[in-house]
């Protein structure tokens, strides 16, 4: 009756291996934990994804 | 003045059974206690199948739709040679028998062997929807396919059950159906609530333990050690590790116990570590990470006797980390709390590795659970 809609935003986090910055980002299609991605912005190591998780919000 | 004295009512006027009360007011009374000891077994039957009824509803919406999805994402994803639509529907259908435990001697090879070959059977015909399809794909769609048929199975048993005890008009039989159904509704709505994560490949809740295993694995060469299983050697401080996971990304368990009697078979080891998701109790938070002895492994138990037997025959001792969820997390998309306890597991597995291990010795680490999305 009352139900609260509920929606998952998912969400990729890219780490980087050397200095470990952490970024949070929207989940794109054809992410793969582990895979490398990117150039880190603040050293010259590379970013890998380190998670993909969902976080539930209610409307 | 107020019509109903609320204060001052006559209880023994109200309850007298004596001559002079009213015959018309012991009718009013005494009739709906006949009534009630005749019907209201029929009556609770109707106000209770309104209930079930809606869920049966919902149950037969969440089969079609999983049917529906599959037969999408196979039309569009996988080019099929010829509709693939009544092969589906088939497979949909297609039951196992268990077999007999009158004499349990050997019961075990014998659920596996049915098991194993239902898989093979249902991945041999679900390749033959396509033939280029990748194992990925193959996967997925094998998994998708089990939802589907699983959802098929809920509604068609708790409908037989529904029908029987609405036309025998029996109450006694409803009312296990009305007790199960809540728990039916939570494990078709997590099963449904699945079927875009397996699509897209993503981690699920129970894939925590090939997560942190894979981790594990990386910078290290992959071999197979059986079926749909991959074995990584490593080091850590002194000790040789046996990593073992399904192969990822693809959405499957592998048969870790048939890789872990490989390494046994051909190596001295020392500890088993097994890391798994396992269901949270009610009130119980989730993501909490637990430790303990014994094979922690899910699933119909195959795997789990057979880790037992080999572990016992060598004398090895088994250790695990599980991290609680319920059964919706098992099933969607990694939770923020579930993937948070990576690294602390990571960290608990290297604590258990010193605590009973010492330099030179040999560990299996196993990472248990659906690998999807988990390379
Ligand atoms: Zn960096």
């Amino acid at each position: 009756m009352f139900k609260k809609k509920k929606i998952t935003l998912e969400y990729t986090i890219e780490k980087c291996s050397k200095c470990g910055t952490e970024v949070k980002r929207k989940y794109s299609d054809g992410d793969v934990l582990f895979s490398r991605c990117s150039k880190c912005t603040s050293c010259d190591g590379m970013m890998m994804i380190e998670k993909i998780f969902g976080e539930t919000l209610e409307q | 003045m107020s019509l109903v004295n609320f204060t001052n009512f006559d209880f023994d006027q109200l309850f007298a059974m004596s001559d002079d009360t009213n015959p018309l007011m012991m009718l009013i009374w005494i009739l709906p206690i006949f009534f009630f000891v005749f019907y209201g077994q029929r009556i609770q039957l109707y106000v209770t199948s309104g209930e079930i009824k809606k869920g049966i509803k919902k149950l037969d919406g969440f089969r079609s739709e999983s049917r529906d999805e599959l037969i999408n994402y196979v039309n569009k994803n996988l080019k099929p040679v010829d509709d693939p639509t009544a092969k589906i529907n088939r497979f949909i259908d297609y039951f196992t028998i268990m077999p007999v435990e009158m004499d349990p001697n050997g019961i075990v090879d014998k659920v596996q062997h049915i098991v194993r070959s239902r898989e093979d059977y249902t991945r041999e015909h679900v390749r033959s929807l396509s033939p280029q399809m990748s194992d990925i794909e193959l996967s997925k769609v094998q998994t998708l396919l089990e939802i589907a048929s699983s959802l098929q199975m809920i509604y068609k048993i708790i409908n037989h059950m529904y029908l029987t005890a609405k036309k025998q008009n029996n109450y006694p039989l409803i009312l296990p159906l009305q007790m199960i159904l809540p728990f039916i509704m939570e494990q078709s709505e997590a099963m449904k609530e699945a079927i875009p994560v397996f699509k897209k490949g993503q981690p699920v809740g129970d894939g925590i333990g090939p997560m942190v295993v894979g981790k594990m694995m990386l910078e290290n060469q992959k071999e197979t050690i059986a079926f749909q299983t991959s074995l990584v050697k490593s080091e850590f401080e002194g000790r040789k590790l046996f990593l073992v996971k399904a192969d990822g990304p693809g959405s499957t368990v592998g048969r870790p116990a048939d890789g872990l009697e490989k390494i046994v078979s051909e190596n001295k080891i020392d500890a088993i570590i097994m890391i798994d998701a396992a269901l949270k109790m009610e009130g119980e938070d989730s993501a909490t990470v637990a430790r303990g002895f014994g094979a922690a492994i899910g699933g119909i138990g195959t795997e789990k006797f057979q880790i037992e037997a080999i572990a016992t025959s060598k004398n090895i001792p088994v250790f695990s980390i599980v991290v609680k969820q319920s059964v919706k997390e098992a099933i969607t998309l990694m939770t923020k709390e579930i993937a948070d306890t990576a690294d602390d597991v990571r960290g608990q597995v290297n604590e258990m590795i010193r605590e009973n291990t010492t330099q030179g010795q040999s560990i299996v680490i196993i990472g248990v659970g659906n690998t999807g999305g988990v390379p």
